[in-house]
């Protein structure tokens, strides 16, 4: 072959390339293409082992013209594989079109109960505030739930709580108080602690049910004040319920505190009671080897169906302990 | 305790509204339950004032007390009710004897009283709005008093009494009649008034029966008498009543006030009833009397308690005001002691209380407590909610005491806690675990239309061993039925199989610290193909699986029910936040199937390779069971794909071909597993 001629077959090469790639309808039938023109059996193949027959002074121009039509191809090719690209792409887009009002596939949401979530809300003002999570037994016995909080047999303070006994001879606690005995009796003061759990009393009607929540808190320190107590009460209910609550207190009596006080917020108009508290009787403290003289203390207790009624606006207290999903699902 | 407003009048000129002398109450210590505006036709416009009257305060349980304290709020001053001493016209000749739990008595005899007469209309109205029924005229004079004083008076018929009275405490098994018709068997911790043949009343609680006023009563002894507080607590109670005077008494009543109250009440008995009265005869061992010690009060003290800045001039005017004759003549020491009618003033801390509660608690200083910050503890029940929430569990809360039917459900053989005094029978045990909750709450859901349902619950169990002890623990269980996941247009989901309350379980316990592994388990109430202990350093710390087929039909369920339960005291997941390093050279896997006997378990197969396949196994995944077509019939197909990676190096092909030798060994030796091609 002589370079004309070799001239001549590039330029047809290069249109016949050019023509066919604009054929293709697809990036298969375009890359059999590319493989007739560039493959290892290709046309610019062919023609590059039959450089030999080309007089030695002209192969390397020869050579270079080979190389341009390589990458003219290349170039086409390139150019139509984007083009065929955007043509699949536009072409998936419009069948790909689906309905989005239809629902997505949501999973089902479980739920924390109100009265889990109104202790966990409430203990964690009171870790910020320094304070360690405590428990004790529900099934306690007379020593921590009565004596030891100053009530002796037969006091009639006892009858404040309608107590449920055990065949062991114990009973259902009726406070979360025997948890301070039982904190103080096993680590020295300072204290700050916080228990919340289950506590019982025989009593069931509309107001009541035969088994509640209540947290308990106990502050023993150095110069644990009244004025403390009532700005601790104070912030704490700030911080749950999200805003200033007009907060009174009031005279009262619980045999383990002295002085003894229930506390009132102003609900909707009404001054309605949420807490009890005090400071802790001397009694309860030297019974636990508490140094009087140098510790003084400070307790309180509260109702968690009543903080989670006011908090959620629950209407009824028996919902707690139906379970209903309907209700559970709120939360 | 209720009454009129304006019978406070008697004892005070208090000039203000019925809304401000509740809240006055209220802040002082009283509550107020609530009070209702009335019209009377004797004194005009009125209010019924309803106390709540905590136990400390036996003295606030009469007018007088009450107004006592209005008094001293209000700086009024307080005066007795009007009393002149009847005069006699004969001598009794009854002898008193009293004891040291009954240190004081007063009483007299009436006869030739007008007994047809009516009470009188002021009288009879105080009464109505105090809720007190109306009798005769004797007893409502009685119950005036009552009210009126605190002091509880007992009226016998005279010629029913037998020689002389005395107050003693009963012998055992002493019997009496009471005036309800009561029979109660006594013993020696009870205090009696008896005659020369026996008891005759239930002293501080409850006259008897046989020498109770009648209608052809004569002559009536008239008794007012002073018992100890301790000796008529919880007797009433234990026998499972109350009275108006049983409830004063062990409060305390005021051991100064019995003559009086006896004057007062023969004043209105004679006015109504006319009549002859007899002189007093009384009885006192004023050594047995409450004594009441001086109390030390530390002002400065008590100032630092409160926050306050009580100066030593208004603590001395409050203590006053409250009967306590305080003593001031040392420099920060005030000396006080409680007057006869208060029994709640003992300590210090009770004088504190006192000038607080007049002070006005309100009016206290609020203080901020500063924060302490220290590391808070991991708690596994918070952990391990969230995790179940996230998966679409519902947390419930259920009674910690069940029913007998229940509990043989799904009790397991252990001694029950039981309640003594249970408010129904179905709340008679202690629940044993939690499943009963669990599953009446899913039929309580179920049939209010939710087919699909998660549930659980963290809360204590109990049981007791041999020796009576309570063993308590807290435990976490969860139940499942229904779909896997909602339905939706696309597709209908599964059901929910073992499988998923295996992998619910597995995730719960993946960040625990320690390893779990899962054993068939023998339990009642599980189907005992579907159903696995959890075991914990080779102890068994809960258990998963279906509910028995029989339970399913006993409970009238339709669908399969599966349930877990788990320990809370042997989990721990305080490592789970701290950093553990991770490899930085690649891993490398192999698939192999093994051909075992159906009999195998995949647990079994792990084990083993587990143990055989050197340090640097990473994990073990089972990707494929097989059973059917090209295999015995007695035979399975296990795949599992086992990856390897080290923290320190690169591994190599011939490290793992020879880990893989060893595993296909080990299989064939303790499994006869072939290693499928």
């Amino acid at each position: 072959m002589n370079l004309d001629a070799l001239k001549q077959t590039i330029s047809n090469l290069s249109s016949l390339s050019k023509s066919q790639f604009e054929k293709a309808t697809n990036q298969s039938a375009l890359d059999d293409l590319y493989r007739s023109f560039l493959g290892k059996k290709g046309e610019v193949n062919l023609l590059l082992k039959s450089l030999g027959s080309i007089e030695p002074e002209k192969r390397k121009e020869a050579g270079k013209l080979l190389n341009v039509l390589k990458s003219n191809i290349e170039a086409d090719y390139l150019k139509t594989t984007s083009t065929l690209t955007t043509i699949a792409n536009q072409e998936k887009l419009s069948r790909d079109k689906i309905d989005i009002s239809l629902p997505g596939f949501e999973s089902k949401k479980g739920s924390i109960h109100p009265v889990t979530r109104t202790i966990q809300d409430i203990c964690s003002f009171f870790e910020r505030m320094g304070f360690d999570i405590e428990a004790g037994p529900e099934a306690e016995i007379d020593y921590y739930n009565f004596e030891a909080l100053n009530v002796p047999e037969d006091h009639p303070a006892k009858d404040m709580h309608d107590t449920f006994y055990l065949n062991n001879s114990g009973l259902l606690r009726t406070h979360t108080s025997p948890v301070q005995i039982r904190t103080m009796e096993k680590s020295e003061a300072p204290h700050r602690i916080i228990c919340p759990g289950k506590v019982y009393r025989k009593d069931s009607d509309l107001t009541h049910t035969p088994m509640f929540h209540q947290i308990e808190g106990l502050v023993v320190e150095e110069d644990a004040s009244f004025s403390q107590l009532k700005g601790l009460l104070n912030d704490f209910l700030e911080d749950f319920f999200g805003e200033q609550v007009e907060l009174r207190f009031r005279p009262s009596y619980f045999p383990f505190t002295e002085p003894s006080a229930e506390a009132d917020i102003r609900w909707n108009k009404n001054w309605l009671e949420v807490l009890g508290c005090g400071m802790v009787h001397p009694n309860v403290l030297q019974g636990v080897g508490v140094d009087t003289n140098k510790y003084s203390g400070f307790a309180f207790g509260l109702g968690v169906e009543r903080m989670a009624m006011l908090k959620y606006d629950i209407p009824d207290l028996r919902a707690f302990f139906e379970n209903d999903i309907r209700f559970l699902d709120q939360f | 305790m209720q009454f009129s407003k304006n019978w406070l009048n008697d004892f005070i000129d208090i000039d203000l509204s019925t809304e401000d002398i509740c809240a006055q109450l209220t802040m002082a210590g009283l509550e107020v339950d609530g009070f209702e505006n009335i019209n009377s036709k004797i004194t005009g416009k009125d209010s019924i004032i309803k106390l709540d009257i905590t136990p400390n305060r036996g003295d606030c349980f009469s007018v007088l007390g009450v107004a006592r304290e209005l008094a001293v709020i209000n700086n009024l001053k307080l005066r007795l009710p009007e009393i002149s001493s009847v005069e006699y016209s004969f001598k009794d000749n009854v002898q008193v004897k009293v004891c040291p739990e009954g240190p004081s008595y007063y009483g007299r005899t009436l006869k030739n009283l007008s007994l047809d007469s009516k009470t009188d209309p002021l009288i009879a109205e105080r009464l109505r709005l105090s809720d007190q029924k109306l009798i005769d005229p004797v007893v409502d004079i009685t119950n005036y008093i009552l009210l009126e004083l605190g002091q509880p008076l007992h009226a016998f018929d005279r010629d029913k009494l037998k020689g002389n009275i005395s107050v003693r405490t009963a012998k055992n098994k002493e019997k009496i009649v009471l005036l309800d018709d009561q029979i109660l068997e006594l013993d020696s911790s009870c205090l009696v008034i008896a005659d020369d043949n026996g008891a005759v009343a239930f002293a501080g609680i409850m006259g008897g029966k046989e020498s109770a006023v009648s209608t052809s009563t004569k002559s009536i002894f008239l008794e007012s008498a002073y018992f100890k507080p301790s000796a008529i607590r919880g007797k009433a109670r234990r026998f499972g009543f109350q009275t108006d005077a049983s409830l004063r008494f062990e409060r305390g009543v005021d051991y100064k006030i019995q003559e009086l109250a006896l004057e007062r009440a023969s004043m209105l008995l004679r006015k109504t009833l006319g009549g002859e009265f007899s002189s007093v005869t009384s009885s006192s061992l004023k050594k047995y009397f409450p004594k009441h010690q001086p109390i030390k009060l530390d002002l400065e003290r008590s100032n630092k308690i409160l926050g306050t800045n009580i100066s030593k001039k208004s603590a001395i005017q409050y203590l006053e005001g409250l009967g306590f004759s305080p003593d001031a003549s040392k420099k920060e020491i005030i000396t006080a002691v409680s007057p006869s009618w208060r029994y709640d003033i003992n300590i210090e801390a009770d004088l504190v209380e006192e000038l607080a509660r007049l002070e006005g608690y309100d009016s206290l200083p609020l203080k901020s407590l500063v924060p302490v910050y220290k590391k808070a503890k991991t708690d596994n029940a918070n952990h391990l909610t969230q995790e179940l929430v996230s998966k679409g569990f519902n947390e419930i809360i259920s009674y910690s005491f069940i029913g007998e039917q229940d509990h043989l459900l799904f009790g397991q053989g252990v001694k029950t806690l039981e309640v003594e005094n249970p408010i129904s029978q179905n709340m008679t045990i202690m629940r044993t675990n939690l499943l009963s909750g669990l599953v009446n709450t899913f039929i309580y859901n179920l049939n209010h239309g939710q087919e699909s349902q998660k549930l659980f619950e963290v809360g204590n169990i109990f049981n007791i061993d041999n020796a009576k002890k309570v063993k308590e623990k807290k435990v976490l269980a969860g139940l499942m039925s229904g779909n896997v996941s909602q339905s939706t247009w696309k597709s209908k989901p599964n059901d929910i199989s073992f499988y998923d309350l295996k992998g619910v379980v597995q995730d719960l316990l993946s960040k625990a610290e320690g390893s779990y592994s899962y054993v068939e388990c023998d339990v009642d109430f599980l189907h005992p193909g579907m159903s696995s202990y959890i075991k914990h350093k080779n102890k068994v710390i809960g258990l998963l699986g279906s509910l028995h087929p029989a339970h399913i039909d006993t409970l009238g369920l339709k669908k399969d029910v599966f349930i877990f339960s788990i320990e809370l005291m042997h989990l721990n997941f305080d490592s789970s936040n701290t950093y553990r390093q991770f490899s930085k050279y690649p891993s490398t896997s192999r698939d192999l199937a093994f051909i075992v006997d159906k009999s195998v378990n995949a647990g079994d197969l792990e084990r083993i390779i587990k143990s055989s396949a050197g340090k640097s196994l990473k994990e073990i995944e089972i990707f494929d069971v097989y059973e059917g077509q090209g295999i015995d019939d007695d035979k399975k197909s296990l795949a599992l794909s086992i990856t390897w990676q080290s923290l320190k190096t690169t591994l190599k092909d011939s490290d793992i071909d020879n880990a893989v030798t060893k595993i296909v060994n080990s299989v064939k030796n303790e499994l006869d597993g072939e290693l499928r091609v």
